[in-house]
């Protein structure tokens, strides 16, 4: 099955709920056009470019990806991320941008604790100075009590 | 008044230091903003705003122009350099510009990308001063059904983005499309594909897709494949283009300034659709097709000089008729009612001094970020040469930042992960994530302006955009722009057929 087939596939498949969903927002008719109108005709033609795609599949194109990659570290990078969604207003900006940048120098990048520790903490601080402090743009502070005005 | 007469009082006004100073600030700043990838225009606007009630009128107009311009010269810089776009209008120089910068020629990339941009804005201040008292009566003939088929025109040329598959580029672009009726219906007030969430009544926000596509999506791409990139970043040694670079990119720059122009002047016209229009007549026009999307400098000397283009461009219909094109001239409509001026057909006659005092202002702007980028692009360099280890995270640290600092939201920076995964998985299956992003852009508008049409047609026949001669003409060029690869597929496909029935 080349990746063509599987969107192909996967676009008739998506463009079944819309206009079904599209159906329930109300069409109307051409000359009085409901909510649902625009994105019937997107469904529509998902689905026409889906069956294009099933029927005519484009040549094969080899991913320019080499098979067998850095999962391990692929896997840290998106678990920091998800650390970074969730810990960031708790913990405030200071101490979740430093465990990012720490997690992410020292374990995804492998570059050593001390240059990670001192990049990561130092990275933090100016960027927080930046922008918290200079333009202005409001960030969590979290758990560190900062000065009042800051 | 004379419009000679006019443009030196202009001058005159733009020339004091106080005003002098605004500009300088102004271009600065906002090209610095550019840079960081993660803060567009509208944000640098948006957070200077306040800052600029407090100044008198003009400066304050002149200082919002330069931010503008220099968000957009600053955008481009991190397209070539990072590949990650500053704002919508630099996703498409994201394309050939990195491309250049990975074969080592960051250097011509850049210098095109400031000559153009300062060519682009040129030409189209001059033509700003020249249009502007015709052009008030011209544009209140542009109704919904001519916006539409306008609309429509340039997304049939997101077709010609699609690289290697069209079916593929434009059911991304469905998705785009998709994606963009997420929200409160305009007419309706219908929730479409809210989920009952109140985030997505507002839709999804341009700049978390964007940055979360092509940002992060490049980043967690570069982690997970198993060689080291190394330093992509070498310092571009020569800034200058050679002439080879100025040949090829002359007549694109010609068509950009023209093209991006036009654009900018039509209610609904952005920089963002100006830049990919040009990239996709460039690529359409070339001689060697193919070398587009592999660092083609015609694909960063177009759109570069369109966009520009289209920013001045910008400025008329706001200036002239007080509608604002895009969401960064609608701050700017605030910021001139807050002084007490009312944009429209009488703001030539009523406040002269601002009219041509911001038109004056924006050529000297040009002229300061030619001055500005240009030495300075050393000093970004710099910065962005630290090796790309330490640079990955950074980067990502700048879009979560700016993720954030829009709405002060973390479902923002979760949205723009969310995208950034899906920017990966799109990379590493080979499929394109500008026209997504485009058709995204214009999908509200097109929809907008259809369902405008439609009500005014009273017989919801799509012969009513026939009837028309602007969106007659539009909507033929559009139908031409699709039909020729539809009869081509046919063609291919009975070829096929024969050739399997010949073999069988």
């Amino acid at each position: 099955m080349t990746v063509d087939r599987v969107l192909g596939v996967g676009a008739v498949f998506l463009a079944i709920p819309v206009a079904a969903a599209s159906w329930g927002f109300g069409v109307g008719s051409p000359k009085s056009p409901g909510a649902g109108f625009w994105p019937l005709l997107i469904a529509l033609t998902m689905a026409g470019l889906g069956i294009s795609l099933i029927v005519r599949p484009g040549h094969a194109q080899p991913s320019d990806a080499a098979p067998g990659s850095r999962w391990g570290r692929f896997g840290i990078a998106l678990g920091t991320l998800a650390f970074y969604v969730v810990a960031l207003e708790p913990l405030g900006y200071l101490l979740a941008t430093t465990v990012l940048l720490l997690v992410q120098l020292r374990w995804v990048e492998n570059r050593s604790w001390r240059s990670s520790a001192w990049t990561a903490v130092l990275t933090a601080l100016i960027s927080f100075v930046l922008f918290r402090v200079l333009l202005k743009i409001p960030l969590p502070s979290g758990v560190i009590p900062l000065p009042r005005g800051w | 008044m004379d419009t000679i007469g006019s443009l030196l009082h202009g001058f005159a006004v733009a020339l004091t230091p106080g005003n002098l100073l605004a500009v300088l600030l102004g271009t600065f700043l906002g090209t610095v903003i550019g840079v960081l990838p993660g803060l567009g225009p509208t944000a640098s606007i948006a957070l200077l705003l306040p800052v600029t009630i407090g100044m008198d009128m003009v400066p304050a107009l002149i200082m919002l122009a330069g931010i503008y311009y220099g968000a957009m010269y600053g955008g481009s810089t991190t397209s070539i350099l990072v590949n990650i776009p500053g704002e919508a209008a630099s996703v498409v120089t994201c394309i050939d510009g990195y491309q250049m910068a990975r074969q080592g020629r960051a250097g011509p990339a850049l210098g095109i990308s400031a000559f153009g941009s300062f060519i682009g804005g040129t030409v189209s201040v001059v033509a700003v001063m020249l249009i502007s008292p015709f052009l008030a009566e011209a544009a209140l003939k542009f109704g919904a059904p001519e916006m539409f088929a306008l609309l429509f025109f340039a997304f049939t040329c997101i077709g010609g983005l699609t690289g290697r598959s069209r079916a593929r580029g434009l059911l991304m672009a469905c998705v785009g499309l998709l994606l963009g009726s997420i929200g409160t219906d305009d007419i309706q007030g219908v929730d479409r594909f809210v989920f009952g969430t109140l985030y997505l009544r507002d839709g999804i926000g341009l700049v978390p897709l964007a940055m979360g596509l092509f940002g992060l999506g490049e980043i967690l791409y570069n982690i997970e494949q198993r060689e080291d990139t190394g330093s992509v970043l070498e310092t571009p040694k020569n800034l200058l283009p050679t002439l080879k670079d100025w040949k090829d990119s002359a007549w694109p720059m010609v068509r950009g300034s023209l093209l991006g122009f036009g654009i900018g002047i039509l209610p609904g016209g952005m920089p963002a659709v100006a830049s990919l229009v040009s990239y996709a007549l460039e690529k359409r026009v070339a001689k060697h097709p193919e070398e587009f999307g592999k660092g083609a400098i015609e694909g960063v000397a177009g759109p570069e000089t369109a966009n520009n283009a289209a920013t001045a461009g910008g400025f008329v219909p706001l200036l002239t008729l007080g509608i604002p094109t895009n969401s960064v001239l609608a701050l700017m409509l605030a910021a001139l009612m807050l002084h007490g001026v009312t944009p429209g057909p009488l703001l030539l006659l009523k406040w002269p001094d601002v009219f041509w005092g911001v038109i004056a202002s924006m050529y000297i702007g040009n002229v300061m970020l030619l001055v500005l980028n240009l030495p300075m692009i050393g000093l970004f360099v710099q910065i962005l040469k630290v090796p790309y280890g330490i640079l990955s995270p950074l980067i990502i640290m700048f879009v979560l930042l700016g993720a954030y600092a829009l709405n002060n939201s973390v479902t923002d920076v979760f949205v723009t992960i969310l995208f950034g995964v899906a920017g990966y998985l799109m990379k590493r299956y080979n499929l394109e994530p500008a026209p997504l992003v485009l058709a995204f852009v214009l999908g509200p508008m097109l929809e907008n302006n259809l369902s405008k049409a439609l009500i005014m047609s009273r017989t919801g026949s799509p012969l009513f955009f026939f009837s028309r001669p602007i969106s007659a003409t539009l909507l033929t060029l559009a139908i031409l722009v699709l039909a020729y690869p539809l009869v081509w597929w046919c063609w291919q496909w009975a070829a096929d057929r024969r050739k399997a029935q010949a073999s069988a």
